[in-house]
């Protein structure tokens, strides 16, 4: 898989001409590079004062360079032993389109844009994952907006015809899962209307989530399949940027909480200190954004993997919000280990409350 | 007696040895007629080979003329002295050596035909040669099936089949037993007889040298200013 | 000490002698090593790239339509893992790239293109699109879709298929290699040959010294050792050198040599990947020089002496059968290969036994009287020479034989190639109609054009064709095949010289009236004749027709139809059109500015025929440097090698050079009888290499080639070319007698003045 990662990180140097170290290390999520080169490459950049639109803003963004529709559960066997899942799918441009403008024809198989999606389970201290990768517009993968569909190859998030109800089929090898989702709640926009910064200059992606969603569906992993139930988290971001120079990777947290209340919280890890930002959401719905300075995250305890030391426990205090929180991974190695390989995983949320959640951790490969 | 077959005046020879010109034979004179036969004796390194080579003109004297069959030779050794000496030694000189007188890819039949045929002759008549020496039986044998005695004697039946008019044999049985070179040594000077040509003979057998009509001590006639 | 000085003296003495050994172990190590550097490189390469192209099925329509982008999205909807491949044949020198996309190649997981060949770096592989973008209207291309494992789960209305690249690059390119080791394993045995011969007669010249130390008391044995050692020490010491000159040859040859694969098999040679010097080079080479030179103390004197004697004789003809028999019948490369090495050993085995008797007849057969004797004489001596020399005798026939047998090789793909580009590029310019533009109006007006040479029409496109009776199956399922469509209007002078296998009474008049004609490839593999009846379906009209002719194809794997223009359905799309056209009196660029009229554009693509011919020859002749280089430079050290031999070996017979001289025979006729001899000699060599050098054509050409390529080449003979072999052999001959000549010259009667 050497050739690939070449080929991608060669594809993304070629075309936004980044320095392809940072750019392994900090992964698909972001590349570390100047706002100015973003203007220059003719990329969009989100502008605190964006807004979001919807329901465009559920279909692709071409002239944004990244994006995700991300999803993590934290359900039950019949069983009540609990399993995580995971699908992502990203879309990275390598030449901004845009968005009026007729996409290329399938059969010059164009590369304006790779789409990778990602699928993982982890149940009973084991974890799989699969990485998918599809060039844009020739027809295997993409996004539409009417009707809702997200897909590459046979994996895909799509609306079914005539309900609220999302079904979200992925397919791994020795492992499915066949999920309906049902959103009980309203959009949250995260950080200032969806501007979500990400560093302290200003820079950031727009970001919006479904915090509410009610999981049903089967897990097949080997010959055995598992019906499952439980709660999701679903975001959609897109930025041109994720992290600007000198930014190291990011640890991101989505949990809900016993009190129906949900929580995100982010820390963008820089040379020097950190960029921490949030949102709570209130059992109401009520979103609340937290910025750095009213609470703290850290590392409570590191672990060895194979792949590098990940800080698997954390605390997390919100003082005005009365929280007080222990997050921690099950035992485990939760690395998704696709061309950039990243750490994700269920977690549960002990101390001042309790829950459950998901963490994604980047840039902690060796 | 009519005119010598060989004549030689004032023949001398230097070689070079340590960067310095050593004579070998100074102011020889001799002459040798039809039938005769000379005997060349001395020491080694007295210049009996060297002798004959310059008889047949294989060398070249520093000095003096030499004459040979009507033929004039003299030390300055005009152009064309190479090819008439090569003319003489085709039809006229025979010269027969210690060994190695025969082509070993030859049969002694084919041999004496070769030699025969560089003399110019077309006749047959060679098998006659060796039955004369004795080799009848083994003219189509190879020189490397026969013994020393039985080449010996093929080379002389090569000479005498190109019917020379002087003979210029050295040590033709230096590398004979006695009784084989008695043997050889008998044919030779029975033939030579019987044709009437002339014989030069080059040895340090005294036997040998003393059947010969005339003896020439190289040693004895040391030239001047030598050892 | 006393013992090692022995040794020595005799090379003090000799000093030539040991200069020729070790001259031919210096070039022995680097011929081998420069040809093991290249095709460990080459191999390299080529394992990389066969990784590249894991995949070994691919998809197929079941209706037999092409498959298409659509395809490609629908199958990868449905879970299947499977990658696009499209190839763009391009004419040389660019050649063929083939599109691909990692991306979805990343399902084939660890039997996706691995290692380092996959760069998309044109050589052959770049992104799909690059290709797409590259053939344009242009070149045909070709779509596969590769799928991973053998059972991907496919939906209905799809099948799966074999998947092989024409002929295969990885065999192509593996009988190139093949052709190339086995071309320096014949070197590797004629210079172990020549490196046997030249010790042997160092061991003969220096038996005596031996016997003497023997009766000093010395044992045989510790002799023996120290010979073995001196040999240690000689090769080691000549070692280094070859392989460093080996290694600077492979890099000197390692660009054209690396053009030559990239062109031929799309193999992408990776200079450097051989960083070190190759040490088992070195090692072979010593163990080489061991086993030719100490071979006699190993065999039993009985078995050598058997070997040249009568039943020996028998058995090298038993082997040389045995060799001649397997090569023709072998089902496999394998088998040709150790077939032709015993033909080798057979032939070198009884060739200078059989030179002698043939020597020896002609002297037995010579007259007795007249010139008779000393033509005698000097067969004879010949007869000698070939038993003494046999070694190298027997080395220069299989240099000469393997020179001969590689340029037939060489020219008759050299002329092949050319009669393919003279097919492909028939016109002196070749117009490109864009996208769209109306080719009859363009047709039309070069019509009206006075003065202009000739010119036809090229519409292709593809068709689908079915053998007209039952009798017949096209394909494995008998269904109808698929091939490359050309229609051409009119039919005129530009294609009548086309070479064609097999034709009716005047097949271009028939074509003109319905016939098709079809490819070599395609009559092969579905084993359609002239006169046959053919069903071809264009455009959804099935008609019928009859085979006129089958024209060759120089190996283009796909198959082929050409029809007249004139008899293509209305609503056939073609896929591409263009006029190829000789201007005649007028000159191209205003025919192309009237064509870019008609067109309404400005810039209408022509090119310059001439010009790819040229860039295609030089192409081609790069390719064969290295197999031309490898010959020729055996050939060089054969020659030197019988040369160095001959004037050694005179010396044992430059008495009775002399003798002859004693006996009257002038100094110009001696030089005459000794250059006949020598010029004899080698040219003997040279006829008898002739026979084997043209066995080794044929199996190169008849056996060989079909077996790893899957087509035959026509076989054909160059006289000119052994005249000039014949020639080099004059010349060898002549500068042998030169030097023995000299030898003659330098020692006037020494023998004499000795005494």
């Amino acid at each position: 898989m050497r050739l690939f990662s070449r080929f991608v990180a060669l594809l993304i140097a070629a075309a936004v001409a980044a320095c392809s170290d940072s750019s392994t290390e900090t992964g698909f999520a972001g590349l570390a590079q100047q706002v100015g080169e973003v203007e220059e490459s003719g990329f969009q950049q989100p502008q605190p004062g964006d807004t979001l639109v919807f329901p465009d803003d559920w279909g692709p963004h071409p002239q944004h360079r990244i994006e995700w529709w991300y999803l993590t559960a934290n359900l039950e066997t019949s069983d009540n032993q609990p399993l995580g899942l995971q699908w992502t799918q990203f879309r990275q441009a390598l030449k901004p389109r845009a968005v009026e403008s007729e996409p290329p024809h399938p059969q010059t198989w164009p590369l304006e844009a790779a789409w990778m999606a990602h699928g993982a389970v982890s149940y009973g201290g084991e974890h799989w994952f699969e990485e998918k990768l599809a060039r844009g517009d020739v027809g295997h993968a993409g996004a539409t907006v009417e009707p809702f569909r997200v897909w590459l190859d046979d994996w895909r998030l799509e609306a079914t015809a005539g309900s609220d109800v999302w079904r979200l089929q992925v397919k791994g090898d020795g492992w499915s899962y066949d999920l309906r989702l049902i959103n009980t709640g309203d959009v949250v926009a995260h950080g200032n209307d969806g501007f979500s910064a990400k560093s302290a200059s200003g820079e950031g992606s727009m970001y919006f989530s479904l915090v509410d969603l009610q999981i049903k569906g089967t897990v097949t992993l080997g010959d055995e399949t598992l019906k499952v139930s439980g709660v999701g988290w679903f975001d959609r971001e897109w930025s041109s940027q994720f992290l600007k120079a000198g930014q190291q990777g990011w640890d991101w947290f989505a949990l809900h909480l016993e009190n129906d209340e949900k929580l995100m919280v982010f820390r963008l890890r820089e040379n020097e200190g950190a960029f921490v930002s949030g949102s709570l959401v209130g059992a109401e719905g009520e979103v609340e954004p937290l910025s750095g300075d009213e609470m703290t995250l850290t590392p409570a305890q590191w672990n060895e993997s194979a792949q590098g030391r990940v800080p698997v426990t954390w605390r997390l205090k919100i003082p005005e919000q009365g929280l007080n929180l222990t997050i921690a991974a099950p035992s485990g190695d939760y690395w998704n280990a696709g061309l950039y390989p990243y750490w994700e995983s269920p977690v549960s949320v002990t101390g001042s409350h309790n829950g459950v959640g998901y963490m994604e951790l980047t840039g902690y490969r060796d | 007696m009519s005119s010598p077959v060989l004549a030689v005046d004032g023949l001398s020879k230097k070689f070079i040895s340590a960067g310095q010109r050593v004579p070998v034979l100074s102011g020889l004179t001799l002459g040798v007629h039809s039938g005769e036969s000379l005997a060349i004796v001395g020491r080694s390194g007295s210049g009996k080979s060297t002798l004959l080579n310059l008889l047949c003109g294989l060398q070249k004297p520093d000095e003096g003329a030499i004459t040979v069959v009507g033929e004039s030779f003299d030390s300055s050794g005009n152009s064309d002295s190479d090819a008439r000496w090569a003319e003489l030694r085709r039809r006229s000189i025979g010269v027969v050596f210690q060994d190695a007188n025969l082509m070993p890819a030859l049969s002694l039949l084919e041999n004496v035909r070769l030699r025969a045929h560089l003399a110019g002759l077309t006749a047959g008549g060679e098998r006659d040669w060796l039955e004369r020496l004795g080799l009848g039986a083994e003219a189509d044998r190879y020189p490397d099936q026969v013994s020393g005695g039985q080449a010996q004697r093929a080379a002389l039946a090569m000479v005498f089949a190109m019917a020379p008019a002087l003979i210029l044999a050295d040590e033709p049985t230096g590398s004979l037993d006695r009784h084989t070179a008695d043997e050889v040594a008998e044919c030779l000077f029975t033939m030579q007889r019987d044709t009437g040509c002339a014989l030069i003979l080059a040895t340090h057998d005294t036997a040998l040298a003393t059947r010969c009509d005339r003896l020439l001590d190289l040693s004895a006639v040391k030239p001047s200013g030598a050892g | 000490m006393m013992l090692v000085r022995a040794f020595v003296s005799h090379y003090r003495r000799h000093p030539i002698q040991l200069a020729a050994l070790a001259m031919m172990i210096v070039l022995a190590t680097m011929l081998w090593t420069g040809v093991t550097v290249l095709t460990d490189q080459a191999r390299n390469s080529l394992f990389q790239s066969e990784e590249a192209v894991a995949a070994r099925v691919h998809v197929v329509r079941s209706d037999g339509e092409p498959i298409g982008v659509n395809d490609f999205v629908a199958l990868r909807l449905a879970g299947a893992c499977i990658a696009p491949w499209l190839e763009i044949q391009r004419p040389p020198p660019e050649g063929r790239v083939i599109g691909i996309d990692l991306l979805a190649m990343g399902c084939f997981g660890d039997a996706a293109p691995g290692g380092e060949a996959g760069t998309l770096d044109g050589a052959p592989f770049v992104d799909i699109s690059e290709a797409v973008r590259l053939s344009g209207e242009e070149y045909d291309s070709r779509l596969y879709l590769l799928a991973a494992s053998e059972n991907p789960a496919l939906p209905d209305g799809y099948a799966l298929r074999e998947f092989s690249l024409g002929p295969a690059t990885g065999e192509l390119a593996d009988s190139f290699l093949l052709n190339l080791d086995a071309l320096s394993l014949l070197v590797l045995l004629i210079t172990g040959l020549l490196v046997r011969s030249v010790h042997r007669l160092g061991i003969a010249q220096r038996q005596h010294s031996f016997d003497l130390l023997h009766r000093f008391g010395v044992p045989r044995r510790r002799v023996r050792q120290l010979l073995a050692l001196e040999l240690v020490v000689l090769t080691g010491v000549c070692v280094l050198p070859g392989l460093w000159l080996g290694a600077q040859l492979a890099g000197m040859l390692g660009g054209g040599f690396g053009q030559a694969l990239d062109s031929l098999f799309d193999v992408t040679l990776y200079a450097g990947s051989t960083e070190s010097l190759p040490w088992q080079a070195a090692g072979i080479m010593v163990l080489l020089v061991l086993a030719v030179c100490l071979v006699d103390w190993v065999v039993p004197q009985t078995w050598q002496d058997a070997a040249v004697s009568g039943r020996g004789q028998l058995v090298a003809v038993a082997v040389l059968l045995v060799g001649l028999a397997s090569v023709a019948l072998a089902q496999g490369l394998a088998g040709v290969f150790l077939g032709t090495a015993l033909v080798f050993a057979g032939t070198g085995w009884l060739t200078p036994g059989l030179l002698a008797i043939l020597a020896q007849r002609r002297a037995d057969g010579a007259e007795v009287y007249g010139t008779g004797p000393l033509i005698r004489w000097r067969l004879r001596e010949l007869a000698v020479m070939f038993r003494h020399l046999a070694l190298p005798v027997v080395a220069l026939q299989f240099a000469m034989a393997t020179v001969l047998a590689v340029q037939a090789l060489v020219t008759t793909f050299e002329n092949t190639f050319e009669d393919w580009l003279a097919q492909r590029l028939e016109a002196e310019f070749y117009v490109q109609v864009p996208p769209g533009a109306d080719a009859s109006l363009a047709a039309k007006r070069l019509s009206e054009l006075e003065g202009i040479g000739p010119w036809h029409r090229v519409i292709r496109g593809k068709a689908r064709i079915t053998a007209g009776d039952s009798g017949k199956a096209m394909g494995a399922e008998g269904e109808s095949v698929s091939a490359d469509l050309f229609a051409l209007t009119p039919i005129g002078d530009l294609v009548s010289d086309w070479t064609l296998l097999a034709s009716v009474d005047q097949p271009w008049q028939n074509l003109e009236r319905g016939g098709v004609m079809i490819n070599e490839q395609l009559a092969r593999r579905h084993r359609i004749e002239v006169g046959d009846p053919l069903r071809i379906l264009l455009a959804g009209t099935e008609a019928s027709t009859s085979v006129v002719a089958i024209y060759a194809d120089y190996g283009r794997p796909a198959g082929e139809v050409l029809m007249s223009g004139a008899e293509l359905p209305e609503n056939f799309s073609a896929r591409f059109e263009s006029f190829s056209v000789n201007p005649g009196e007028l000159a191209m660029a205003d025919i192309s500015e009237q064509l870019g009229s008609i067109w309404n554009t400005p810039e209408v693509t022509v090119r310059d025929n001439a010009s790819i011919r040229a860039l295609a020859s030089q192409v081609f002749s790069q390719t064969f440097l290295l197999t031309r280089a490898i010959s020729i430079l055996t050939l060089v050290l054969a020659a030197v090698a019988l040369l160095i031999m001959g004037w050694v070996f005179f010396t044992t017979r430059v008495w009775y050079f002399r003798l002859l001289g004693i006996w009257g025979l002038p100094a110009s006729a001696i030089r005459s009888q000794l250059r006949r001899l020598s010029v004899t000699l080698t040219l003997t060599v040279t006829i008898a290499a002739l026979p084997l050098g043209i066995w080794l054509t044929w199996v190169l050409v008849s056996r060989i080639n079909p077996l790893a390529f899957g087509w035959s080449l026509p076989m054909d003979l160059y006289p000119f070319f052994w005249l000039e072999l014949g020639a080099i052999a004059v010349l060898t001959g002549l500068v042998i007698a030169q030097l023995m000549r000299r030898q003659l010259v330098h020692r006037v009667s020494d023998k004499q003045v000795e005494a």
